[in-house]
């Protein structure tokens, strides 16, 4: 009985992903960066990498010694940022351990800090080590914000000394960090993004070219298949995979550290299709153009590299300069972490990623556009 | 030893690796690509930085201070008519923050001059956008310091979701702080990314280039063969490590340049010194590939095991996250990373311009480190199954 | 056997619960062709392999040219060549590069080396290929040059692991030319094969099964002993029917007649009993004379199947 038009279709379609899923189940190297990766990136952004200040080492050269300049201390270092601060006896000191990266910061306070202080406008010098400068940066934004509010006399609103006295920093004074928005909040929103994006990326470039040197290729063409075919029959089962992963990273941020996706899972389960058969294109492209599984695995690896950093998870594109922005606007990842910021982050809906689905969409059929004129049904 | 016998391994390695074009090409292609993605785009400077301003104002204090915004590098304002149409256009990602001027603004002014209230210039950002909001808020609170006026800030998301208040800071005498950086004044971003792209490139690429090497070999019947002339497994180490190690030393010589011409970016201690010490860096990522190589079938698996590890060396070695910020018993772990200690010395040499004798412990460190890795990688390559 | 230059004792590995060799003990005297047959994956590999001390024998002993292999696996390598099943060529480089990198591992000097390639070269026929990349090369010609390059360095035992595999029948006739040439200057060779009938071209033939050693004997013997040996047709001359067969039975032939054709068998057949068969039958039927004799592949068949579990013939035995 032949099966015709759509019927065969989808037969040879369910018959190819089946061949697939089972080689797939086999590949020892492939079950490790399915498990393992995934762990491994949840336990990194979620528990260790973060941009925000901590135990910064710092020193004091307290030249004033009185009570004033130790509540100024006191109150910087109730930030909760610092570490205790090393009292040095002279510039000299405090310089070389700058020098050496030891300290970050160097505050010197000057003898007459109390005289000023009565007088209106005292003021500290504040030393930091610009070779970290991103840090410094922050580290003098919070001493300055700091010794802004400071307020030794008692003068001021009782909300203030209020502010002031708790020590532990209050949601409202707090410019650069509110403790309702942390950078591990910002990277696993997108944690399932770049779990996606390491997984499509990296197996699918194996599967065409790998193929081709084992020679189950032509085997392959010599059915009555289309490319097109045999294309979707090679994605879907990966599709599957996906959502097991992104599964696993929506609940491993919740149930690990609390971070759950506010807006709707149905929108996020959505938006993930366009996503994952964009990235498995990309993969499969980039098998087609390779001429061999190991030039293939380079390319795939190094192209994951740009699209991290172009694409807005790790740093906002919006910071990015003109030209530059819009080529990362050509990455599946750009418009998947727009996407999932706004439904996990900001509690949108289907309604709000509209956009962002369309663009997949016609990333994926230009993909595959560029696919079915590489992949040749014959060879050659 | 025998001199002749590793001459002719070397020869061949060199040859082999020099022929093939497209390992010519990522050797020279990833090294730049990932400098500039690095070193430029994630210096996190804000430039350009579009902000949707919302002036009830209208009088010639804020629009002083709007120019003023014009004015500088790091924003490019427009003009809104309501508040509710600027929050739509952050939560959109249309522009990365935005400024509310009261209506009172001009003459809250004066009236602060005269010791009353500042007036409060409101920042509405998107809490979800947690490194967008810190940036924008740095250069927010310093021009409107410069104007007098406090800045008051609110999280457009947060207030949607929880209702939460906004910010506000306690008006106060407050200290002035005079500050003064010992080393990039300007707080660059770029050098610090660039000498840690070094480390990236130097753990990343080089590991991964080599994995495949031996695998390839094993392949094609090669490495057996080479295993039963009379080489002895340090000269076939030793014939694959030393031109691979030379190439990667170009590479390095090649960055240095890169980022200097392109980027403005040069060491501030010894070129000389900072070349040497990379190439003998490099002998690590090459012995942990080799290593890597020697335990897979095939190069797929090879380059699997390099990636798997390389994600948390590297994330983990400081090059792009502080390791302060990490929690204590993972910043004892960093320490047993060699791109760690190798990335300190990259940016002591390129941001303090430090020279040997303040680097001395962590160099030794690193030769500790290398010795051990060679001699694992001698050991795995002997290993007869 | 006095002497032997490879000696085997109780050679085994294992990979986790797998035995892929068991208990293997071999000898192979100076000078001879030593094939090891045996199907895909009986352990043909594996035992050269440790053979040669690329791998490490999970039990047992091997002693080549005097020199304990597991002890001092580095004494041996400047006396044996290898040529595995992946021709070792480097691709990318030239025949000649090739030569000059392994004569440079060798340590055999450039005069030296130009006059020893020299010969090689005209004994393998390779000066056309000599300036070309492996990969560019058609199957026959790279095995020649594997074998030429396995031959450089002078070893007295050359390892040889499916020399022939994928390469047509005519390249392969060659091919064992070259090695009874290397086997008629004093090298011994070791070969494995899974084509059976090259067993025919050496002096000792061992067959391994499922990691076990099955039979060790002259290609001959194993005839003899596992086949219905040679099967002989001729035409009788009229009126000698009963004369030759009964000369033919006290020859040890069985012999029948069908017709006037006969049908003899014997187990085996030199060249001796060819000069006594020619004599019997008379000049006119000798003239029509056809033997078969038994293919490899039977005597392989009937030896699986009579489930020889080890015949590892002391020396001197099975002729």
């Amino acid at each position: 009985m032949k099966l015709t038009g759509v019927n065969r279709f989808v037969s040879n379609v369910l018959a190819m992903a089946y061949r697939e899923a089972t080689v797939m189940r086999h590949d020892k190297a492939f079950m490790a960066v399915v498990t393992v990766q995934p762990l491994m990136m949840l336990l990194l952004f979620g528990g260790a990498l973060s941009n925000e200040p901590a135990n910064i080492p710092w020193a004091v050269l307290d030249h004033s010694r009185t009570q004033i300049s130790r509540q100024l201390v006191s109150e910087i270092e109730s930030t909760g940022y610092f570490l205790r601060p090393r009292a040095v006896t002279s510039q000299a000191e405090g310089e070389a351990l700058l020098l050496r990266g030891t300290a970050l910061a160097f505050v010197v306070i000057p003898s007459e800090l109390r005289r000023d202080t009565l007088r209106g406008r005292p003021e500290v010098q504040l030393l930091l080590d610009g070779a970290d400068p991103l840090n410094a940066a922050r580290v003098g934004g919070i001493i300055r914000s700091v010794a802004s509010r400071f307020d030794p006399s008692g003068r001021g609103n009782a909300r203030a000394k209020l502010v002031a006295r708790a020590g532990v920093l209050d949601v409202r004074g707090r410019f650069w960090f509110n403790s309702t928005l942390r950078d591990r909040d910002f990277f696993l929103a997108t944690l399932a993004g770049m779990l996606l994006t390491n997984l499509c990326l990296s197996v699918t470039s194996l599967g065409l070219v790998g193929e081709r040197e084992s020679g189950t290729y032509e085997q392959t063409l010599s059915l009555p298949t289309t490319p097109l075919e045999i294309v979707l029959g090679k994605l879907l089962p990966y599709v599957a995979v996906s959502y097991g992963v992104l599964a696993f990273a929506i609940v491993g941020a919740g149930l690990i550290f609390g971070v759950w996706p506010v807006g709707s899972w149905l929108a996020m389960a959505v938006i993930t299709l366009p996503f994952v058969l964009a990235s498995l294109a990309i993969g499969v492209l980039v098998s087609a153009l390779a001429n061999s599984s190991a030039q293939a695995v380079f390319i795939t690896v190094f192209f994951i590299m740009p699209s991290f950093v172009l694409s807005g998870v790790m740093l906002p594109y919006q910071l990015m300069p003109d030209g530059v922005r819009q080529i990362g606007g050509l990455l599946p990842l750009r418009w998947y972490q727009i996407g999932l910021r706004r439904v996990v982050s900001r509690g949108g809906g289907l309604d709000d990623i509209v956009v962002p689905i369309l663009a997949l969409c016609a990333i994926f059929a230009g993909l595959l556009l560029l696919i079915r004129w590489r992949l040749k049904p014959r060879l050659g | 030893m025998n001199a002749r016998r590793l001459r002719t391994l070397v020869r061949r390695e060199v040859n082999a690796t020099l022929r093939d074009p497209f390992t010519l090409g990522v050797l020279i292609a990833v090294p730049l690509v990932a400098l500039l993605l690095f070193g430029f785009i994630l210096s996190t400077k804000v430039e350009d930085m579009r902000i949707g301003v919302y002036d009830a104002s209208r009088s010639s204090a804020s629009r002083r201070l709007i120019a003023d915004l014009a004015a500088s590098d790091s924003f490019r304002p427009r003009r809104f008519e309501t508040g509710e149409a600027i929050e739509r256009a952050l939560v959109r990602g249309e522009i990365g923050a935005g400024l509310v001027i009261p209506a009172d603004f001009e003459r809250s002014l004066l009236r602060a001059t005269a010791g009353g209230a500042p007036p409060e210039l409101r920042v509405l950002y998107d809490g979800a956008e947690a490194v967008l909001a810190g940036n924008a808020e740095a250069f927010f609170a310093g021009i409107a310091r410069a104007t007098g006026a406090q800045l008051v800030a609110s999280d457009v998301t947060a207030r949607r979701l929880a209702g939460a208040g906004a910010g506000s800071p306690a008006p106060g005498g407050g200290v002035g702080v005079v500050t003064r950086a010992l080393f990039n004044p300007s707080f660059e971003g770029t050098p610090f990314m660039v000498a840690g792209t070094f480390g990236f490139v130097l753990s990343f690429l080089t590991t991964l280039l080599t994995a495949v090497s031996i695998v390839n070999e094993r392949q094609a019947g090669t490495f057996d063969q080479l295993q039963l002339t009379p080489a002895s497994t340090l000269e076939i180490l030793l014939g694959k490590l030393l031109p691979l190690g030379a190439v990667f030393a170009f590479d390095v010589v090649l960055m240095v340049i890169a980022a200097g011409l392109f980027m403005g970016v040069w060491p501030q201690g010894s070129a000389l010194l900072f070349i040497a010490i990379s190439a003998f860096y490099v002998v690590f990522s090459l012995s942990l590939g080799l290593i890597f190589s020697a335990t897979s079938a095939t190069a797929a698996e090879a380059v699997q095991k390099t990636v798997l590890s390389s994600i948390p060396t590297i994330q983990l070695s400081g090059f792009a996250f502080p390791i302060r910020s990490m929690p204590l018993p993972i910043q004892w772990f960093t320490e047993l990373i060699p791109a760690t200690h190798y990335i300190r010395v990259s940016r002591a040499i390129y941001l303090r311009g430090a020279g040997v004798a303040e680097l001395l412990p962590e160099l030794a460190i690193l030769v500790l480190f290398g010795a051990f890795l060679l001699g694992i990688a001698l050991r795995t390559l002997e290993r007869r199954a | 056997m006095a002497d032997p230059i490879i000696l085997a004792r109780g050679l085994s590995k294992r990979f986790g619960d797998f035995t892929a060799v068991d208990a293997i003990d071999l000898e192979v005297e100076r000078g001879v062709i030593f094939a090891f047959l045996g199907a895909n994956g009986s352990g043909k590999s594996t035992t050269i392999r440790m053979l040669i001390g690329l791998l490490t024998p999970s039990a047992g002993t091997i002693v080549l040219d005097g020199i304990d292999v597991g002890l001092h696996p580095r004494q041996v390598r400047e006396r044996i060549g290898y040529m595995g099943q992946k021709v070792s060529l480097y691709a990318g480089l030239t025949l000649r590069q090739n030569v000059e990198f392994y004569a440079g591992l060798y340590g055999i000097e450039a005069g030296d080396l130009e006059r020893r390639w020299g010969a090689v070269r005209e004994r393998f026929d390779l000066a056309q290929a000599e300036h070309e990349r492996p990969e560019n090369l058609p199957a026959g010609v790279r095995q020649r040059a594997g074998l030429a390059l396995s031959t450089l360095h002078a070893p007295r035992v050359l390892f040889l692991d499916e020399p022939t595999a994928g390469v047509d029948v005519e390249s392969r006739g060659l091919f064992w030319e070259l090695i009874q040439d290397a086997s008629d200057e004093g090298v011994t060779v070791f070969v494995t094969t899974h084509f059976l009938e090259e067993a025919d071209y050496c002096d000792r033939v061992a067959f391994i099964d499922a990691g076990r050693l099955i039979a060790d004997s002259t290609p001959e013997g194993l005839r003899a002993r596992y086949s219905s040996g040679y099967r002989i047709e001729a035409s009788l001359a009229a009126g000698s029917r009963e004369r030759v067969l009964a000369e033919l039975g006290r020859a040890g032939f069985v012999a029948e007649a069908q017709g006037d054709q006969l049908v003899a068998r014997i187990p085996a057949l030199d060249s001796e009993g060819l000069r006594r068969l020619s004599l019997v039958l008379g000049p006119e039927a000798a003239a029509s004379v056809r033997i078969e004799q038994a293919s490899m592949n039977d005597v392989f068949r009937r030896l699986i199947r009579e489930g020889a579990a080890l015949a590892a013939p002391a020396a001197g035995a099975a002729t």
